[in-house]
């Protein structure tokens, strides 16, 4: 049993079209094009009366003597206006006249004015003056309020006047109210969003101001009941007559009021608020003092706009002014998340919240009083769950999701930005539980219609007091705007950084494409030089047998430095490709391996005393022909940096562990000084000259690309004079 | 072992047909070594057309191919030779300076014989040329012409 199912019991109610009147007035509905009588109200006769020598109303003419009435309404029907509003004489009694179009017809409303009350509109107008300077100074929307009601019990002589404020959810509260203690007040309570179904509310909206003179009356019936313009029920949305609901004249009954006028307050085209005026007995109002009533809900509606719109603008400024500052610093820090964190004051303030996380590409950080870390992974895949795409705001949060129940003292509410439209990413604010007692007037649980229990007008008006929990202080309608903003700004952020990302890759991939082609063309036309400078000197040297020493030296060393430039090109070629060629991973036996590699240095360790300590090596998961390049690198360095030990000895382990195979070459040879181990693996990197050892500085570089690629390791160790040990591993598959 | 025919050298660089040539010489093949100096010239001579039009009649024993050549270059002379059913026999044998490893693939793909990377090291490279050409041009027995291998 809840009330949204109530209030559609309410809303079927056909509200607009009771099929009769109030009897306190007369309505006839004439044809606009020659005030022919189409229908008419069953009291008629109260009011109006027939010419003599008329048997039968046909015609408005019937009912009219000298006044000129026929004519003034002509003439409005000419020119379209909106509303019709004068007195006139009907035959000797002075009554007034209401007019109003719609598609079925001009609707004419004629009320005998109560003796009592005769003010003309100018009579009122300083009533008005007063409290336009009255309320003129006050920036407080409650000190408009009680000055209204104050006013409209003044014009109107009711026994109680409330200012009533909707809700978000349409519960209405009573946030002033001005009384002579006839009738119990009000004031402060709360009343539920079904004492003012939608469709009722509706009503109100387009219809400003309604009057029920006396909750006792019995409907006078339209004649014929339906229009013969369109043959369906006449429409009474702006007849000041229309008969309401007999639920709510229940309702006026057990709430001890027999007369009620309301006048509606609208901000921005939206109800608002009610200016409710109640009175124990039946009291009708004349015509004049309800179009200054009128006037009076107007001016409330514009001075509140006005207020509620200079209060919005200004909490907005001031959180412009904090999410400006904070933007800054985003955008100082690169990256808005570190940015967020580094800042958390401003973050917090920014929708005043008491906590706030930011959950983004499966990280998650925060700032403030928020729920634990594992609730903010799920609270984003509730978000997303729930298709938040753009905001979400409550401060409800366990009325959409039951599971934060849980979560109230950090997140009762919460205040929900997407940041992207791909993933669960989410900037949230957290605010925590505030329990407060409402006092309603009534329980708001009221029952819901049921077959066997028709709809009622509630019968209790006694207070019901409710603890109103798992609720935290509602978001303002200034830090919602403000968190929408911010969403826009960091979406736009977030989106020029994948555009710089995206540049830079699309740069690196020219860049990337340039070296390749360049490294072609090096391939081809650097390599050629070189080789046609050594195949012409080796020519030359053949051709030249009786050469003098120097001019000997001096062809081997172009030979050689050609032919050094040219293992450097292929040196440099191979480490490009070992960039980009792809890895072709099987199982290699590096016993084979190494047996093999050793067997091609053959010719470098020639007549050389090389004592070598070969393990038993486990096999290895990578690419054959790489790790053929690693090996041969790594052993003609150590027979390289032997040449001078007497003994030279090279030991060559490996080890099998648990997530990976370990291989290790060591050697006595020269060594060499740890301070420099950082530079042995970088491209050109020698650490002695060339002239005691040959080679291009490119072979480690070569090696930890390779060892790299294989999502591996490598490292050295060394000491000057006392040998190298240089050990990789590669992971297993 | 059938008559000496002659192997076609196809080179445009120069100092490395002149290397070539003299590395070729020091193996005192018989053979004699027609040059083309570039991939139509090549295909000319093949096809005894142009300036090769009244050559002797019959197949070069082995065809050296440099890679980058002008005009026509030395994979496209490979792909016509080796998508030529008359021809496929003929033995290619691609010389390059590069090492990419996209030109060996696509080298093999189409058929070659052999794939040689020029060493800058002369006598390396020298080996290479004698031990192709030693194979290609004396060891290898050709096919007779016209005889098909499915």
């Amino acid at each position: 049993m809840n009330t949204p199912l109530d209030i559609d019991g309410c809303a079927q109610e056909p509200i607009r079209i009771p099929g009769g009147v109030q009897p306190h007035g007369v309505l006839l509905a004439l044809s606009p094009a020659d005030l022919s009588l189409l229908q008419a109200s069953g009291n008629v006769a109260s009011l109006l009366t027939l010419k003599p020598g008329v048997a039968k109303a046909e015609h408005l003419h019937d009912f009219v003597g000298g006044d000129h009435l026929s004519a003034d309404l002509m003439e409005w029907l000419e020119r379209g206006e909106g509303a019709f509003l004068r007195t006139s004489d009907m035959g000797g009694r002075v009554l007034q006249v209401l007019g109003h179009r719609n598609a079925q017809g001009a609707i004419l409303e004629f009320e005998d004015p109560p003796a009592s009350e005769r003010e003309t509109f100018e009579a009122l107008y300083p009533s008005l003056r007063v409290f336009m300077d009255e309320i003129a100074p006050s920036d407080d929307v409650d000190v408009i309020a009680g000055s209204a009601a104050r006013l409209a019990r003044e014009l109107t002589g009711f026994n109680r006047v409330m200012i009533y404020r909707f809700d978000p959810d349409w519960h209405g509260v009573v946030i002033a109210e001005d009384g002579d203690g006839v009738l119990p007040s009000y004031l402060d309570l709360r009343f539920p969003a079904s004492d003012i179904p939608a469709q009722a509310r509706e009503l109100y909206r387009l219809n400003r101001l309604r009057l029920i003179p006396d909750a006792n009356y019995t409907p006078a019936a339209l004649e014929p009941v339906m229009s013969p313009v369109d043959g369906q029920p006449l429409d009474l949305s702006f007849a000041a007559l229309r008969s309401v609901s007999p639920i709510h004249l229940q309702y006026m009954r057990n709430m001890g009021t027999l007369a009620s006028m309301s006048i509606s307050i609208l901000v921005d085209g939206k109800l608002w608020g009610l200016i409710s005026c109640h009175n124990a007995e039946p009291k009708r109002v004349n015509a004049q003092v309800r179009a200054v009533c009128d006037f009076l809900g107007q001016i409330v509606s514009l001075q509140i706009g006005a207020r509620e719109r200079a209060a919005f603008a200004a909490e907005r400024i001031e959180l412009k002014r904090v999410e400006t500052r904070l933007l800054a610093e985003l955008a100082r820090s690169g990256n808005y998340r570190e940015g967020l964190v580094a800042h958390p004051a401003d973050w917090l303030e920014l929708a005043g919240a008491s906590g706030a996380a930011v959950i983004a590409d499966g990280e998650i950080k925060v700032a403030g009083v928020v729920p634990p870390i594992e609730h903010l992974g799920r609270l984003a895949v509730w978000l997303q769950n729930h298709k938040v795409d753009e905001l979400f705001a409550s401060d409800f949060l366990a009325e959409h999701w039951p599971d934060a129940e849980m979560l109230a003292d950090t997140a009762a509410g919460v205040l929900a930005i997407s940041i992207s439209q791909i993933h669960a990413s989410y900037i949230v604010w957290f605010r925590p539980e505030v329990v407060r007692t409402v006092t309603w007037g009534g329980d708001p649980r009221k029952k819901a219609a049921t077959p066997l229990q028709p709809l009622s007008p509630r019968a209790s008006f006694e207070t019901w007091k409710e603890q109103v929990r798992l609720r935290s202080d509602p978001w303002r309608e200034a830090e919602i705007e403000t968190a929408r903003d911010f969403r826009n700004a960091i979406v736009s952020f977030v989106l020029k950084r994948a555009e710089e990302k995206a540049e830079l890759t699309e740069a690196l991939q020219r860049t990337n494409k340039e070296l390749e082609s360049f490294s072609y063309s090096v391939s081809h036309d650097l390599r050629a030089p070189f080789r046609h400078i050594v195949g012409f000197s080796e020519l030359l040297g053949e051709r030249a047998t009786n050469l003098d020493d120097k001019s000997r030296h001096y062809l081997d060393s172009i030979k050689e430095a050609a032919l050094s430039a040219g293992r450097l090109v292929d040196d440099l070629l191979n480490f490009s490709h070992m960039g980009r060629t792809s890895l072709t991973l099987t199982r290699v036996d590096m016993d084979k391996l190494v047996r093999e590699v050793r067997y091609s240095l053959a010719p470098d360790a020639e007549g050389r005393q090389i004592e070598w300590d070969i393990q038993r090596l486990p096999s290895a998961w990578g690419d054959g022909a790489m790790l053929r390049q690693v090996l041969t690198n790594l052993i003609d360095n150590a027979v390289k940096y032997t040449r001078d030990a007497q003994p030279a000895k090279i030991t060559i382990t490996g080890e099998e562990r648990a997530r990976d195979t370990l291989y290790r070459i060591s050697d006595n040879g020269v060594g060499f000084d740890m301070a420099y181990v950082d530079k042995l693996f970088g491209v050109f990197q020698r650490l002695h000259r060339v002239e005691d050892f040959e080679g291009t500085g490119i072979g480690l570089a070569l090696s930890k690309r390779v060892i790299d690629r294989h999502g591996g390791d490598i490292f050295a160790e060394g000491t000057l004079g006392g040998g190298a040990a240089f050990t990789f591993v590669l992971p297993k598959r | 072992m059938s008559d000496l025919r002659p192997i076609l050298l196809v080179e445009d660089n120069p100092k490395d047909l002149e290397l070539t040539l003299a590395a070729l010489a020091k193996c005192q093949l018989a053979n004699e070594i027609v040059v083309a100096r570039d991939g139509a010239e090549a295909l000319d001579y093949i096809h005894q057309r142009g300036v090769h039009a009244n050559r002797e009649p019959g197949d070069p024993s082995v065809v050296l191919l440099d890679l980058k050549l002008p005009k026509i270059d030395g994979l496209e002379v490979l792909e016509r030779i080796k998508s030529d059913a008359t021809l496929r026999q003929v033995p290619v044998v691609m010389l390059t300076s590069s090492r990419e490893e996209k030109d060996l693939v696509r080298s093999y793909a189409l058929g070659v014989n052999a794939f040689v990377v020029k060493p800058v090291d002369f006598n390396r490279f020298f080996d290479a040329i004698q031990d192709l050409g030693m194979f290609w041009a004396i060891l290898n027995e050709p096919p007779p012409r016209g005889s098909h291998v499915s």
